[in-house]
């Protein structure tokens, strides 16, 4: 039997046997059996050089051509059986996705917190910054640096609730209102100024649907050279449309503050039923947002600041409320309910 | 303030307008309406005027007449079951085919057998009026009979409900609103002239006032002879419309008269005046007043009283006196008209808690030149529809009169605060027809009519002219202010916040107050300033007695909250203030931020392996915290107030203890009924918020590090973080990472001490470290465990 058929032979057993290979391990085996050091192509290539001359160029390409098919069928048969045992071990590990996962912990901010970020932002954009003050404040700062009269009825103990210190016991109070870092401000600094003051305020009312004697406000201060009630207009409809969408409509309407003269409401086209009336807008088609008005200028003589200098506007809105009328919280006291069952709803 | 559009029209023609428009106007002037209601008779026009010829028994029933009537066209005989009325009686006649207020459709019936096609009808009946014991007779020339019913009645109306601010007493009335409108119209007012006719003698009666401070005006008026009765149907439709319930003639004027011209006016029956003698004055102390609504009153010595030369007779401008009451058998009656101080009534009004119509005038301020006025309409009224003979001797006791003032606004003042050039004639027109008199236009000097003590000021009159002038018409701009974004605090607020939410805690929300109850729970001790909370003074319950010392006691209720809502696992925080004794004019209020957490951390309940929460999970929450915001710290084991005692440290930045972090103690969590392991921490937020300072990158290393362990046997006693701690500084710049992978107690371990291991990433930023890199870092390591710990490294 000549060297080339004994290899013929060898190729033929090696394609059968790979044929019969079912696992890597044995692939492997049968590689070095095949293609190794001691295998008869090995053997054969060895044996070359005493072929003669002649021979030697066609039994060379015979066995390169051997060895290479050899090597390709095997590499072929490793890359099938590695598919094989990679989707075994996948077929192996399945499991039920749709089993609850190890989720992160997430908690959530307060929603009356995220419309309070939310309205300072918009003032921001505006060249606005935020000032915070005391929530037991002075009665000085809350009600006399604000132009109220002493008799007015905002002062009663039946409205206001008064707090246990120093020797006066109507000298300290649970803010009734954010309108006290107003003058606060003022004396800390010139003009110009423009801030927004979140935070709590108080009044003496026992919890129900629409009261919670405690309650979140948000007061705005406007004071410059040459500020005007059109001032006034262009920034509270500027932050009503950023706030309920560029499509609202807003109205003002004269009102009555002890600190602004004039003094005013804005009002907003219902974002619910654009304006067609519905329960958010109680059927008026408007919604109250907040009152506003031109400072008095008692409140700027309180602070120091020539009222014939400057002018300026200031404003107030009731943040739970807002937060109230745009999620559809439909009473006050949610907020202060914690109840999981009403925070996880303040993603 | 419920206003008739026809009652208006008696004051101003108002041009053609929907009821919403004409409501539009007036909220667009300052007057806002609440509400629109649009009234009309509830009946069809089968409901016709009659007259009563014979009323007779029922042949079979005792309770029931046959009533006889003139329909104009001839005879008709209904059943009726009212006593009521006789023969001559003009009474409202439902024909059959009529629909009444109640839905109710009047047929032919027949009567425990008599016929009776129709019915006569009560005032509950036809929906005007609560009146239902009797049928409503009508006045003799009430109509021609046969005339429909309903066409007699002022019928259809438009009733607007207005808020009126407090700083408007003008517009208090009908005629005030009608001022208004005829002012935005630019229409005439038609001011009612009044024809008196006094036909008695002089009163005897005398008045003196007191305490002129608290009643600067006061007049008072005799008429005799009258004779109570209801009033007629139109001026009970316009009460009941207006919201007044009608009572009897007298009562009634005097709310008409009020509604009309905004001047509460009060009738005493002057045969119950001891010595027809009035005296305004003060109360007394320890006096007492039984009130019209039958409440025995304690007097406050700033009550002001109408009295006799002894008794309090009224509250004076709130309420009247039971004892001096008009009642039906009344002759003689003394009218008060008076002008009393708007915050002395107010506060009186407060003080009693009576928000009677009267007080909703005199608090805002009545006009002091309306008594005589009003007094004159009344008197007439009184004349013409309750048989009254008006006494001569007016008393008008107004000692210091109130004279109109005048206010300078200067020529630009308008444009200066509103922002838009109003021409100077305008100004002045729309001033002159709100009843202001207008001279020159640089300055405009303005006489103040008193109507409107609101005006003072340039700024008052600026108001005047824009709502006329419209707020819709001013021009809008949006002015920038110089910037500067958020501060520090308020950036740093939103990164806790943030960093909470991001740790899975759900932000809450309580109120400043708590019960003292809550405090004492806590068990602060008595030298801890959270101990002796600032009091509420006025507090609305016990539950709301003082201010918050610290933001735990509403953790730990809303915990209990929660579990008692079946809500297992909970992690909450709040950020807010809390209150504490000071000597400064008001109370120090740190801002603070606490969490607190029960039941087991979130995870998969399938797995069957969620941990319950304890300590080490409060020091997590520092840990996330302390990472958002880029706080170096030390953590210190403590025992802290509130805090169980082996499970609680304080928190340390530098030299400051910035809070405490742990469980709660388990008999203050049981105060609160909350079960199980609380892991929870209160913080100062000032501290956490204070800006990081500058952070500047650095590239990390590209070469590998060495990672090796240590063990240590140290005492029971040491700290964790102290071992830390020594390790950090011991090992030079080198050391990457520190991880306390490992405590261990027991065997092979001496009683009394224990292990921990730590594992320990060495890395140079400028090449690969060999194993001797690292020895002199390991040795340096183990020497200062032992100098500064008495560790001794295990294995080495």
């Amino acid at each position: 039997m000549s060297t080339r058929e004994r290899l013929r032979d060898v190729e033929a057993e090696a394609a059968v046997r790979l044929a019969d290979v079912t696992d890597l391990e044995a692939l492997d085996a049968l590689e070095t059996e095949f293609l190794g050091p001691s295998s008869a192509i090995a053997e054969a290539r060895r044996g070359l050089r005493e072929v003669a001359e002649d021979d030697r160029r066609e039994l060379g390409r015979v066995i390169n051509e051997i060895a290479t098919s050899l090597g390709a069928a095997i590499a072929a048969r490793r890359a099938d059986l590695g598919a094989a045992a990679e989707e075994a071990r996948l077929r192996a590990e399945v499991l039920d996705i749709t089993l609850p996962g190890r989720a992160p912990a997430r908690g959530t901010s307060h929603l009356v917190m995220q419309v309070c970020d939310e309205i300072v932002d918009i003032f921001v954009a505006l060249g606005y910054t935020v000032a915070s003050g005391p929530e037991a404040e002075t009665a000085f700062y809350n009600f006399d640096a604000l132009n109220t009269p002493e008799t007015h009825p905002s002062r009663l103990e039946s409205d206001t609730l008064y707090v246990a210190h120093g020797d006066d016991p109507e000298g300290v109070l649970l803010r009734t209102q954010t309108s006290p870092v107003q003058a606060r401000y003022m004396e800390q600094h010139d003009p110009p100024v423009y801030i927004v003051v979140p935070g709590r305020v108080f009044r003496r009312d026992t919890t129900d649907a629409t009261h919670t004697p405690v309650f979140h406000q948000m007061e705005g201060l406007t004071v410059d050279h040459g500020i005007t009630f059109a001032d006034l207009k262009g920034t509270l409809a500027y932050f009503a449309r950023e706030f309920f969408g560029a499509d609202r409509t807003v109205r003002f309407q004269p009102h009555f503050f002890p600190f602004t003269e004039p003094s005013g409401e804005m009002l907003v086209d219902c974002f619910a039923c654009e304006g067609s009336g519905c329960r958010v807008c109680s059927r008026t088609g408007w919604i109250e947002l907040l009152g506003c008005g031109v400072v008095d200028p008692n409140v700027f003589e309180a602070v120091g600041y020539d009222p014939t200098e400057v002018t300026g506007f200031a404003f107030g809105v009731g943040i739970d409320r807002l937060a109230m009328i745009r999620y559809g919280v439909p009473e006050l006291r949610y907020f202060f309910d914690p109840d999981l069952r009403v925070l996880e709803q303040y993603r | 303030m419920r206003v008739s559009r026809r009652w208006l029209s008696e004051f101003v023609d108002l041009p053609e307008l929907t009821a919403a428009e004409l409501a539009g106007v007036m909220t667009g002037i300052g007057l806002e309406v609440e509400s629109v209601d649009e009234v009309d008779v509830a009946f069809n026009d089968r409901v016709i005027v009659a007259r009563v010829l014979e009323v007779d028994r029922h042949p079979n029933a005792d309770k029931l007449r046959v009533a006889r009537l003139d329909t104009g066209s001839g005879p008709h005989e209904v059943v009726c079951g009212a006593w009521n009325f006789e023969a001559g009686a003009v009474v409202p006649l439902a024909l059959p085919g009529t629909v009444l207020a109640g839905g109710l459709e009047v047929g032919e019936r027949e009567i425990r057998g008599v016929s009776s096609p129709g019915m006569i009808c009560s005032e509950a009946e036809l929906g005007i009026g609560e009146e239902a014991g009797g049928i409503l007779v009508l006045a003799d020339d009430h109509a021609p009979l046969g005339t429909p019913f309903g066409g007699t009645l002022p019928y259809p109306d438009v009733i607007y409900d207005l808020a009126i601010t407090p700083n408007r007493p003008d517009a208090m009335s009908v005629f005030g609103v009608a001022r208004d409108l005829a002012a935005f119209f630019d229409l005439p007012l038609r001011t009612p002239e009044v024809e008196l006719r006094v036909a008695g003698p002089d009163t005897g009666a005398t008045v003196t006032v007191r305490d002129p401070d608290l009643c600067p005006r006061f007049t008072a008026r005799e008429i005799r002879d009258v004779r109570p009765a209801p009033s007629p149907l139109w001026m009970r439709l316009r009460l009941r419309d207006a919201g007044v319930r009608p009572i009897s003639n007298v009562v009634d004027i005097t709310n008409y008269v009020m509604l009309e011209l905004g001047q509460p006016l009060h009738a005493f029956d002057l045969d119950r005046i001891p010595d027809e003698t009035l005296v305004i004055r003060r109360a007394e102390p320890g006096e007492r007043l039984t009130t019209l609504d039958s409440v025995d009153r304690a007097l406050d010595p700033d009550d002001l009283l109408v009295a006799g030369p002894t008794e309090g007779l009224a509250l004076a401008g709130v309420m009247g006196g039971e004892d001096s009451e008009v009642a039906d058998d009344t002759s003689r009656i003394l009218l008060e008209v008076a002008h009393f101080s708007a915050s002395g009534v107010l506060l009186t009004g407060k003080r009693h808690g009576l928000r009677t119509e009267a007080v909703a005038r005199f608090e805002r301020g009545v006009d002091p030149a309306l008594p005589p006025r009003a007094s004159d309409r009344a008197a007439a009224l009184m004349a013409e529809l309750a048989g009254g003979t008006v006494c001569g001797g007016f008393v008008d006791v107004y000692p210091e009169p109130i004279e109109p003032w005048t206010v300078t606004l200067p020529g630009g003042e308008v444009s200066r605060l509103l922002g838009t050039d109003i021409p100077a004639d305008e100004i002045a027109a729309i001033l002159r027809r709100l009843g202001f008199a207008v001279e020159g236009d640089d300055p405009f000097v303005v006489d103040v009519p008193t109507f409107r003590p609101d005006v003072t000021r340039p700024a008052d009159l600026v108001e005047e002219v824009a709502r006329l002038f419209g707020y819709d018409n001013i021009p809008v701009r949006v002015p920038h202010g110089p910037g500067g974004g958020l501060p520090p605090e308020e950036l740093g607020r939103r990164a806790v916040r943030n960093a909470m939410v991001g740790a899975g805690y759900h932000e809450m929300l309580s109120y400043s107050f708590l019960g003292s109850r809550d405090i004492e729970a806590m068990r602060f001790p008595s030298d801890d300033r959270r101990s002796s909370p600032v009091a509420v003074r006025n507090p609305l319950n016990e539950e709301e007695g003082v201010l918050r010392t610290s933001l735990l006691p509403g953790l730990l209720k809303a915990l209990r909250h929660n579990q008692s809502r079946n809500n297992e696992d909970v992690g909450l925080f709040e950020i807010g203030k809390v209150f504490l004794a000071s000597e400064g004019p008001i109370p120090d209020q740190p801002d603070r931020l606490a969490f607190a957490a029960v039941g087991a951390l979130p995870g998969p309940v399938w797995e069957g392996r969620r941990r319950e929460r304890d300590a080490h999970d409060a020091v997590g929450v520092w840990e996330t915290l302390a990472a958002a915001l880029g706080i170096s710290y030390r953590i210190l084991q403590s025992v802290e107030p509130a805090f169980h005692t082996g499970r609680a440290g304080r928190i340390a930045v530098g030299d400051e203890v910035i809070g405490v972090v742990g469980e709660i103690h388990p008999a203050v969590a049981a105060g609160f009924e909350v079960i199980g392991r609380v892991a929870a921490g209160e913080l100062d937020l000032g501290r956490l918020v204070e800006p990081a300072g500058r952070r500047t990158f650095r590239a990390p290393s590209s070469f590998p590090p060495v990672v090796f362990d240590l063990a240590f046997d140290v005492d029971d006693e040491v700290a964790a973080a102290d071992l830390i701690g020594v390790v950090q500084n011991a090992g030079g710049p080198a050391l990457e990472r520190v991880v306390l992978f490992d405590v261990f107690v027991g065997p092979p371990l001496a009683e009394g001490r224990k292990s921990l291991a730590v594992r320990l990433t060495v890395r140079d930023p400028e090449r690969t470290l060999s194993d001797d890199d690292v020895a002199p870092v390991r040795e340096a390591i183990a020497a200062a465990v032992w100098e500064g710990l008495g560790g001794r490294l295990r294995g080495g």
